[in-house]
């Protein structure tokens, strides 16, 4: 295997081009904490470009950061932290669930675009990357955006390069929005409803004033008892349906209280506040009761997007079918699912039952042999899978930007 | 006018009868017009100095009418301009003379309903504001509000990306859209995302939100609804400079509030709004700050209250705050009504919208004063303070020989300002017609044949809305070619492990 470690956007621009010259195709990476993600890559030359790790600029009273592409996720984060701000999409980690030891760069974290709890109030990546600088498949470099919170000049490329999984262009910099941390968080908890009553308190949660910014649900389980982060709240495995309320400590704790009044016909939900509540929340985001290093370590992991309303319906049907176990996040849109393990992870269960409301299903975790067999991403209608193709040949025409990675195929 | 729009394709307007013919037989009865003094009517848009009759104006009110007449375009090589309720500020909608103009009109239907995914299912042609009103009952409203909003189309907010006062804090159109049916210039019919939080693969959705109408023709759009705030209070803050005003902007911003809205206005914009609907707007200010914070009671109270001390802490000369529905409203009446205010005051203006960082505000002020002086032409500044997004209002007289066009060099020498100055050329208005020739201030070439790659995956022959955005056109095999970067070996020089 064949490392380039490129120390600026020129070296990204001159491997590129001998790269295409050479019909040589290169995989991506910054920490590789997301090599495990999607199916194999066609190519065994690597460009690595965590080297590119310094913080360009950073301006808290225009709420933006400009970063270079490889720069480490938690230097970052602490250092955004420590202005009292945030990344409002509350990017997860994966490391926990595929069993890598760092949390990845800024890079890795768009090209992934996998955000936490908060994304039904605050977006995700793509809602928060205002420009970037990337080199394409055509080894030149092009600037898309800006470095300003409003902007619609040109078409908006960056939403393309959020999510893509670097099979588009290569990032070098990028400009995210940052937003102010609340002063204060407060958690409602519910205790022992089954998934059908749960969605029905989130839904009625979600619809209320009182600006949710988190709302998920743990069924009833017995592998989740002494997950880190959950603390006593864990309980026996019991069902627990959490709430989250944030903001300034008087209107959090006031909203709190009116949340309650309006769930109180789901039971009488307990109050879990600040650091307790955002273990709980880093919890969830990251999926820890699915992780690697647990007792359902080694079952695929499908992460299931869907109208919210639906989760229920979709999940227990979903869990009955195969004895896997749940986790329901955004309102129930989100649905962590760990399967039994199997050679096609029951991919075509999860499949049918998140198409047939309308949802998608990527397969996060499996075995590289379950990969190879199992189409990682959503198949998409073939009028916006030929789409999708042209937008990415007209970014790439050659294939050399992380080939075969999101699509099975002869390349794989 | 000052724009040059692609040559007319003299073939296509000597078989115009046979079009109109044909156009007739995919929309039956009034839905196709093209008499010369009905189609007046859509000569221009928002963006009125430039005025130009397309062809034929057809208006489909079925997505299998708008598909067989993009096909039958496709297929006889005929441009399409696509238009909601025309309401463009920079000439997206701007028809062309041997262009069909697709209007969205007639689909003025709200599909669906969905309170329990907090989503609105919608047909384009639906103003901003009816989709509001059709929630209101239940409390929600759809966040998203250029001033436009009772006359602007959801269809045209997702063309253009639409902004307004609010979306500091709740987001553009781009933030609010969840999928959309959409027609490409083939025909071909796609249904992009749904209810979900998010769609699989590339963001379709979110790069065809703000394309200015040229990647297709949207007929139906999912958007989120949100549940309204319990209530909302503002401040109206003078200052006796604009730097003071300017660090109270950022001071706000720096104790982590993010007000609803935060809007300023300069000395001429205040005197224009006062004469206009006198809101009790102070005189004697350089600057004044509407500050709006919503919210539940008990926080708007308290971040009231911090906002005031913030204000006094930046020598504020004036502070009201507004203790009722009413007396909030009038504190907006004047900023609401800054466009047509300075209308009063000059018989034209141009209206610009560039966005700059925040910081960078006086220095902007004063290269606009500068450039007043230089072209002898009044200014106006309304500013959205909380996302730098900046409205100076060129103030001119069409009726005089040769002050469009110093209106015009001046607007241009404003956004180039705005682009040194770390900022973008547009941040709520679009491209258009009006930028189009500005946007190698900001993008190089390289950087515009990217995006005009993207065009070309979506309409490979350049038959929808062309002559907006893009200053030139290239054909796509020519930006599909890839370049032989000769004399390079592999992997020169860069570290291996």
């Amino acid at each position: 295997m064949d490392t380039l470690r490129v120390r600026d956007a020129k070296d990204v621009e001159e491997a590129v081009r001998a790269a295409i010259a050479n019909e040589q195709p290169l995989e991506i990476i910054g920490h590789g904490t997301k090599r495990g993600i999607g199916h194999a890559m066609a190519t065994n030359a690597v460009l690595d470009v965590s080297a590119l790790s310094a913080v360009t600029s950073y301006e808290p009273n225009e709420l933006i950061i400009t970063l270079q592409a490889g720069a480490p996720l938690a230097d970052v984060l602490s250092l955004i932290d420590s202005k009292n701000q945030q990344f409002a999409f509350e990017p997860m980690s994966t490391a926990p669930l595929l069993g890598t030891p760092a949390l990845g760069t800024i890079g890795g974290m768009i090209a992934a675009g996998l955000a936490g709890p908060r994304r039904i109030k605050a977006g995700g990546a793509r809602d928060h990357l205002l420009g970037a600088h990337a080199v394409s498949g055509f080894g030149d470099s092009f600037k898309t955006g800006g470095k300003v919170v409003k902007n619609v000049t040109g078409y908006d490329l960056c939403k393309l390069l959020a999510g893509s999984w670097g099979t588009l262009a290569v990032m070098t910099e990028v400009t995210l929005k940052v937003m102010p941390k609340p002063e204060a968080e407060r958690t409602l908890l519910l205790r022992g409803l089954d998934d059908a009553a749960a969605n029905k308190a989130m839904t009625a949660a979600l619809g209320s004033p009182f600006d949710v910014s988190a709302a998920a649900h743990l069924p009833k389980s017995a592998f989740r008892a002494t997950t880190e982060g959950l603390g006593d709240i864990a309980g026996e495995g019991e069902a627990l349906t959490v709430l989250r309320l944030e903001g300034i400590t008087a209107s959090a704790a006031h909203r709190a209280g009116s949340l309650l009044e309006l769930l109180a016909p789901f039971g009488t939900a307990t109050l879990v506040e600040d650091a307790a509540s955002s273990a709980l929340w880093a919890t969830i985001r990251d999926v820890l009761p699915f992780a690697a290093s647990r007792a359902l370590g080694a079952w695929p992991v499908w992460r299931i997007v869907c109208p919210p309303a639906s989760g229920a319906a979709l999940g227990t049907q979903l869990a009955r079918e195969t004895g896997g176990e749940l986790i329901y996040d955004w309102g129930g849109g989100l649905i962590w699912a760990a399967l039994p393990p199997k050679g096609d992870a029951h991919a075509p269960a999860v499949r049918m039952r998140a198409g047939a409301v309308g949802g998608h299903a990527m397969l996060i975790r499996a075995a590289e042999d379950v990969r190879h067999s199992v189409d990682v991403f959503h198949p998409q209608a073939p009028g916006i899978a030929a789409l999708s193709e042209r937008v990415r040949a007209g970014f790439d025409p050659k294939t050399i930007l992380n080939r075969g990675r999101l699509m099975r195929g002869p390349a794989a | 006018m000052a724009i040059m729009m692609p040559a007319s394709d003299q073939a296509v307007l000597t078989r115009r009868a046979e079009i109109v013919a044909a156009l007739r037989a995919i929309v039956p009865g009034e839905g196709v017009i093209d008499s010369a003094a009905e189609m007046r009517a859509y000569e221009s848009d928002g963006l009125t100095a430039y005025r130009q009759p397309p062809m034929v104006v057809v208006l489909p009110d079925t997505t299998e009418q708008v598909s067989l007449i993009l096909k039958y375009c496709a297929g006889q090589g005929i441009k399409v301009v696509p238009r909601g309720s025309g309401t463009s500020l920079s000439g997206g909608a701007l028809p062309l003379e041997d262009g069909v103009l697709l209007g969205l009109g007639k689909f003025k239907r709200i599909r669906e309903i969905d309170f329990d995914n907090r989503v609105v299912v919608t047909e384009p042609g639906v103003t901003n504001l009816a989709i509001s009103q059709a929630v209101a009952h239940a409390g929600f409203y759809y966040a998203p509000d250029p001033s436009s909003q009772i006359a602007c189309s959801i269809g045209g907010n997702v063309a253009e990306n639409s902004g307004g006062v609010h979306c500091l804090k709740y987001g553009m159109t781009t933030n609010n859209v969840l999928g959309c049916e959409i027609v490409l210039m083939s025909g071909e019919i796609l249904r992009i995302g749904g209810k979900g939080c998010e769609n699989p693969g590339y963001d379709l959705m979110g790069v065809i939100t703000g394309s200015e109408g040229l990647l297709g023709v949207i007929t139906e759009i999912t958007v989120r609804i949100l549940q309204k705030p319990e209530t909302a209070r503002a401040l109206m803050v003078g200052f006796a400079q604009v730097e003071a005003a300017g660090e109270c902007v950022a001071r706000i911003i720096g104790a982590g509030i993010i007000p609803g809205g935060m809007e300023m206005m300069d000395k001429p914009a205040i005197h224009a709004a006062e004469a206009f609907v006198h809101a009790g707007y102070p005189l004697d200010v350089e600057a004044l700050l509407i500050i709006e914070l919503d919210g539940p009671k008990i926080e708007v109270d308290e971040l009231i209250s911090r906002v005031e001390a913030i204000a006094n802490g930046c020598g504020s000369t004036t502070c009201q705050i507004s203790t009722s529905e009413a007396e909030r409203n009038l504190f907006w009446a004047g900023r609401k009504a800054a466009f047509p205010a300075v209308g009063r005051i000059s018989p034209d203006y141009l209206c610009m919208d560039g966005t700059i960082p925040r910081g960078a505000l006086p220095k902007a002020l004063a290269r606009i004063r500068e450039l007043s002086e230089k072209y002898q032409l009044g200014c106006a500044n309304v500013f959205h303070a909380g996302d730098g997004n900046l409205h100076p209002l060129i103030l001119y007289d069409a009726n005089k020989p040769g002050e469009i066009e110093r209106a015009e060099a001046f607007g241009a020498d404003i956004l180039r300002a705005c682009v040194e100055f770390g900022g973008v050329l547009t941040g709520e208005h679009g491209v258009g017609i009006e930028k189009r020739d500005l946007m190698p201030e900001m993008f190089s070439e390289i950087d515009l044949n990217q995006q005009q790659r993207l065009k070309c995956a979506f309409d490979a022959q350049g038959l929808l809305n062309p002559g907006k955005v893009f200053p030139t056109l290239h054909r796509c095999a020519e930006l599909g070619r890839m370049h032989v970067h000769a004399g390079k070996l592999a992997f020169p020089d860069i570290p291996r492990f």
